[in-house]
């Protein structure tokens, strides 16, 4: 099945995914991805996950930090600065305790706290998955690409909603069973209604951003996911192993694409024996691929003569990814 | 009189709901409370554990909670740093029900 045709066929998948190992071309097949659907007149956001993103460099154009940038016609691109997120947030927070509080000055140990808790290796994570959650409930765009990081960490990111889950049902739950003692000494002592639970809405409100984001990575109805994977060993053992944990993840996983295909008909050419043993070492695994992944492979991109960067080698890529 | 004779009235089952409560219902209030104590040591301990050294997974969202547990920060660190002995042990009445 053709790439174009799973598009043509599944409209309603609007949150697109690229994964696997770093360096097989998941940012390169997001931009060209997000270029044929925004030449196909959708309006699409390609953005990354990633700390170490390369939008900028695959689009020659700053938009580190910058918010959705315009590319061309239709088509935008993001890279989350984590940092800039966890300041900004960091500062609504002293602010909400200097509101609330009437404080001239965040006190010591709160302070202390705050600047420690956002030095915590996880928070970058946290942010990104934060930001992330605002960008696609906001629902600006027709296609929302997901420029991912490598696999073992998507798989992190993918578990963060389960664990987050975990946490705040834990910790709502907690705060029910407090709300019912207290409710309970209310009416031993005839009071009227007890206070608003504060605690428990701003509970509410993060169970609502983690479920935002956890629901749309595993919809099997408005989420695809393409694995990017090149004709060679290692990469197709860890694809493998990594397909079973994203499936464990309830990860609809829409397809698989070849990158980096040597073009045979080289071998008609006077080709030195290097690349021609590389020709037949890949001949044997794209064999493996087509007879482990049958007809979810969705396309096969050759090796091109360059890097892919600017926006004339995406069109040219995505005329190749996309039949045109 | 009967201005003068109402508030009489009022402190009257003012009192006697005063003494019911303290008949029946104080001791039950006071191990509810006990028991949202405990409670709220726990949530301390899920969102702000950090603060004595249990780290909590997502420092993100647990920020968030932070400017609603300031007045209980010092009190809770209280409680659950405080030395114990074997003594200190005792009943929760309300346990189980």
């Amino acid at each position: 099945m053709s790439l174009k045709k799973i598009f043509d066929e599944h409209p309603e998948r609007r949150y697109i995914m690229f994964g696997g190992k770093g360096g097989l071309g998941k940012t390169t097949f997001s931009a060209a991805t997000a270029y044929w659907l925004a030449k196909q007149g959708k309006k699409v956001l390609v953005f990354s996950v990633d700390p170490q993103a390369s939008l900028s460099d695959i689009f020659q154009k700053d938009i580190f930090g910058k918010g959705p940038v315009k590319i061309m016609e239709n088509l935008w691109a993001q890279e989350i600065d984590a940092d800039q997120h966890i300041k900004a947030y960091q500062g609504e927070i002293r602010k909400k305790i200097l509101d609330m509080y009437g404080f001239e000055e965040v006190p010591d140990e709160i302070e202390q706290y705050i600047q420690a808790a956002s030095a915590e290796p996880a928070m970058e994570e946290s942010a990104i998955f934060d930001a992330v959650v605002d960008i696609v409930v906001e629902g600006n765009y027709d296609y929302y690409i997901y420029d991912l990081v490598p696999l073992g960490h998507a798989l992190y990111y993918l578990s963060m909603a389960k664990v987050y889950d975990e946490w705040i049902n834990k910790i709502t739950k907690l705060r029910e069973e407090m709300r019912e003692y207290e409710e309970m000494v209310s009416r031993l002592k005839r009071e009227k209604e007890t206070e608003e639970d504060a605690i428990l809405n701003e509970l509410q409100y993060i169970r609502g951003r983690i479920n935002a984001s956890s629901q749309i990575l595993t919809d099997k109805e408005k989420t695809g996911f393409f694995f990017v994977v090149i004709p060679e060993e290692m990469i197709l053992i860890d694809t493998a192993k990594a397909a079973d944990l994203f499936a464990k993840f309830d990860v609809p996983i829409m397809g698989y694409v070849v990158n980096r295909v040597v073009p045979r008909e080289l071998l008609d050419q006077n080709i030195p024996p290097y690349l021609k043993n590389r020709i037949e070492m890949q001949d044997k695994y794209l064999k493996q691929i087509d007879e482990t992944f049958g007809n979810q492979v969705a396309s096969r991109v050759p090796e091109l003569e360059r890097d892919v960067t600017g926006l004339d080698m995406i069109r040219k890529l995505s005329e190749i990814m996309y039949g045109e | 009189m009967n201005v003068s004779s109402q508030p009489e009235k009022k402190s009257f089952w003012q009192a006697a709901r005063e003494f019911l409560y303290g008949l029946f219902g104080m001791e039950f209030a006071e191990h509810a409370l006990e028991m949202r104590a405990s409670l709220e040591s726990l949530f301390m301990l899920g969102t702000v554990g950090d603060m004595i050294g249990m780290p909590v997974l997502p420092p993100y969202y647990s920020l968030r909670l932070l400017p609603y547990v300031i007045p209980h920060i010092e009190t809770w660190k209280r409680r659950v740093l405080r030395e114990r002995e074997f003594s200190d042990e005792h009943d929760y009445h309300l346990e189980g029900l």
